[in-house]
């Protein structure tokens, strides 16, 4: 695996859970959770006779940012998609409760100095959500999964991080929303519904799931930038993704709050909005969306520099 | 349709293993696997465990080992495999990878 | 559906069910306390308050019989934009109404379930259908912790996204037993096959021993995924009740970690479904204890 520094300069896109995860916190300070010497695999599919892995396809553990501790859950696409089942749902439902369980004791040793230390979750989404070989346990996994989120609000910071091959679709589409701040590259996606069910609904002249423009459009981070669902657009390198969480970790838990899209009544509202706008407008296509909200050639956007896109684009306005 | 675990013990003249206590290497992916070594005191010997869905390769996977460990001279490894249909050239190509790696010195 | 079929199961009779289920003609839709809905919005979702066992209680339920003509993917029961937000609004005007009231006094909800799935379409994906599905989550997961007692009974369909966005954050699942057709699962073993390239007469055979992948809701029971069976129609308003109160009482005693989703952890571990989770956490958190000091005193 490369060293830290080489990391840093890497592509996040390219870069294996293991890399994120160690590139994500500050130089030389992460320690794996079952790690792949534990050989924690799942006792699911080595029943169905299928290819197993140590850590299960999932990267857990701890490291820095700063003086926060910072929780990292990394998802390795290129094991079953990163889809989740009983062994990596319960270590992404542990990550986070070991970031709370870090909070109580912050708080109890060092009273004065919570907010200069306080923990928080980053996630790096590379699943297509339930792994079908342990669906029911994988579904009741996304359930603690969002259940933990609930216990996190106002204390410990959670941020999803997208921006690996296989986007972050399915169950674990909602969990990333769900989660305070959302930080993405260029090449990251978040959906509910992959491209081909929604072609098999829909039909191909409503939405060809082969065009992969149209694919990127509908929820890539542009898209998603635009509407706010994505609150940081940065360059394709670990260490642009690092220097964000570093900033993310330093922000008061009023700042943060104020990145979420959904979690209270007031952002149901908001998020009506947006669905009263494209129930209304029916388009036909994102850039439909993206013109309503001011940018006069949403063609011209999809071609646009990461840093290009930032000076030029609007977004929607938050209420 | 349950997985293969396939146990193999090589004999090493060598007595050199691994600098770090483990190492690990590789995601298993479609035709690909991951490697786990491990320094362990097999009186020069090196041993091999590989798990697969593929049956019926007993004999490749035994002679990619060894020759991996005949080309590289080790001994005293514990090499553990979990292997998604990789070819018996990745096989080769992802052991030497493992062992530079847990042979490369920490540079930081 | 012919008669027979009819009596038979509850699929896509969830308006029934309430009726049913609540005290005679007590179900009130479109109103929480003093929240009146728009009626023409979100048709594929009922909301309302009823009175339980002479309580009020928040109901939510899918009608499978309704389309929503500016989402055309949404009817048979689907969970839509408008309807996941319909449904995350009436939670949160629950907790709302109770707000100033002690913990015995907020109101149960009751979840009726009985939906195939969130909607899968172009405008969905656009306007970010993952948020309104998460959003319902979030919602009732904050009036768990706050002190509701929240229910959901399976009356017919609770397949994957749409029982976690509609059943899965509930205290207490109950479910009708698999002979009125009730159906719990990701996929059927038919698609499981198809998509993991494994046989489907093995998966069958396999399915017998281990719960995890097969659809049904017995092997939800074995995970801890559903807390009682329900054998008969007419007991679905008795054993609701029942879990309310016993969702209440834990509550009063600070045991909310024996419910929702946590809870069903505990319970999946001590009927032998799910054992692997509590290992795995035990694991992570001795070896977070090894070095926590170096973090926490950073």
């Amino acid at each position: 695996m490369k060293k830290w520094s080489e990391l840093k300069d890497s592509s996040f896109f390219d870069a294996s859970a293991r890399e994120r995860a160690v590139g994500l916190v500050d130089k030389g300070t992460f320690t794996e959770f079952l790690h792949p010497l534990d050989r924690y695999c799942s006792p699911h599919l080595v029943v169905l006779g299928q290819a197993v892995e140590f850590d299960d396809g999932m990267v857990c553990g701890v490291g820095l940012l700063g003086r926060h501790p910072a929780f990292i859950i990394s998802m390795e696409g290129r094991f079953i998609g990163g889809a989740i089942g009983e062994v990596n749902g319960a270590k992404m439902v542990g990550a986070i409760r070991l970031a709370l369980t870090a909070a109580k004791e912050i708080k109890a040793k060092y009273p004065g100095e919570y907010e200069a230390k306080r923990p928080l979750v980053v996630i790096s989404f590379e699943t297509g959500g339930v792994r079908l070989h342990e669906s029911n346990a994988g579904l009741l996994a996304h359930a603690e999964v969002m259940d933990a989120f609930q216990d996190c609000r106002h204390i410990v910071p959670v941020v999803s991080v997208v921006g690996s091959k296989v986007g972050c679709f399915g169950g674990m589409g909602f969990v990333a929303a769900a989660a305070d701040v959302i930080v993405m590259n260029e090449q990251g996606r978040i959906g509910l519904t992959g491209p081909e069910v929604i072609e098999q609904e829909m039909g191909k002249e409503e939405f060809d799931a082969s065009n992969k423009a149209l694919v990127y459009r509908t929820t890539g981070a542009k898209h998603k930038y635009i509407i706010q669902d994505c609150n940081y657009l940065v360059e394709d390198t670990i260490g642009d993704f690092h220097k964000v969480l570093g900033e993310i970790a330093g922000k008061s838990m009023e700042e943060i709050e104020k990145m979420r899209r959904i979690g209270s009544i007031d952002l149901v509202r908001e998020q009506q909005e947006l669905v009263k706008l494209v129930g209304d407008m029916q388009p036909k296509d994102s850039m439909d969306v993206w013109k309503h909200f001011g940018n006069e050639n949403p063609a011209a956007l999809p071609e646009l520099s990461t840093a290009e896109f930032l000076k030029t684009v609007k977004r929607r306005a938050r209420s | 349709m349950a997985l293969q675990v396939l146990e193999f013990n090589f004999k090493s003249a060598a007595t050199q293993s691994i600098p770090k206590e483990w190492s690990h290497t590789g995601v298993t992916g479609s035709g690909d696997l991951e490697v786990l070594l491990e320094k362990k005191d097999l009186g020069g010997g090196v041993k091999a465990k590989v798990v697969t869905p593929v049956k019926g390769f007993d004999a490749v996977w035994e002679k990619m080992i060894q020759k991996f460990v005949t080309d590289t001279g080790v001994g005293n490894l514990s090499i553990e495999i979990n292997d998604d249909n990789a070819t018996p050239i990745v096989v080769y190509m992802r052991l030497r990878q493992a062992l530079a790696e847990a042979t490369a010195k920490e540079a930081e | 559906m012919d008669d027979f079929e009819n009596e038979n199961t509850m699929i896509g009779r969830g308006r029934e069910a309430v009726e049913q289920i609540v005290d005679p003609g007590s179900f009130k839709e479109n109103v929480i306390n003093d929240y009146n809905f728009e009626a023409d919005c979100a048709p594929g979702s009922v909301v309302g308050t009823a009175v339980l066992d002479g309580k009020p209680v928040t109901i939510i339920a899918s009608d499978a019989e309704a389309f929503n003509d500016r989402f055309p993917v949404v009817f048979g029961g689907v969970i839509g934009l408008e309807e996941g937000y319909k449904m995350a609004t009436a939670v949160y005007k629950t907790i709302e109404a109770d707000k100033d009231k002690p913990l015995a006094e907020k109101r149960a909800i009751i979840l009726i379930v009985d939906t195939p799935g969130n909607g899968p379409g172009k405008l969905e994906e656009i306007a970010g259908m993952n948020k309104a599905t998460g959003s319902y989550q979030l919602a009732l997961a904050e009036a768990r912790k706050t002190g509701h007692p929240i229910v959901a009974c399976v009356i017919g369909r609770a397949i994957s996204g749409a029982f976690l966005c509609h059943g899965l954050q509930a205290d207490h699942i109950v479910a009708l037993s698999q002979e009125f057709g009730t159906m719990i699962h990701v996929m059927p073993l038919t698609s499981i096959s198809r998509i993991t390239k494994l046989n489907i007469e093995i998966l069958e055979e396999l399915a017998k021993e281990n719960p995890v992948f097969a659809a049904g809701v017995g092997f939800f029971y074995k995970l801890g995924g559903v807390q009682e069976i329900i054998e008969k129609i007419e007991d679905m308003r008795s054993v609701i009740i029942k879990h309310v109160n016993e969702v209440a009482r834990l509550k009063a005693e600070g045991k909310g970690e024996l419910l929702g989703p946590w809870g069903r952890g505990i319970l999946g571990n001590e009927r032998g479904g799910r054992v692997d989770r509590v290992k795995v956490m035990d694991k992570m958190k001795e070896e977070f204890a090894a070095v926590a000091g170096k973090y926490i005193g950073a």
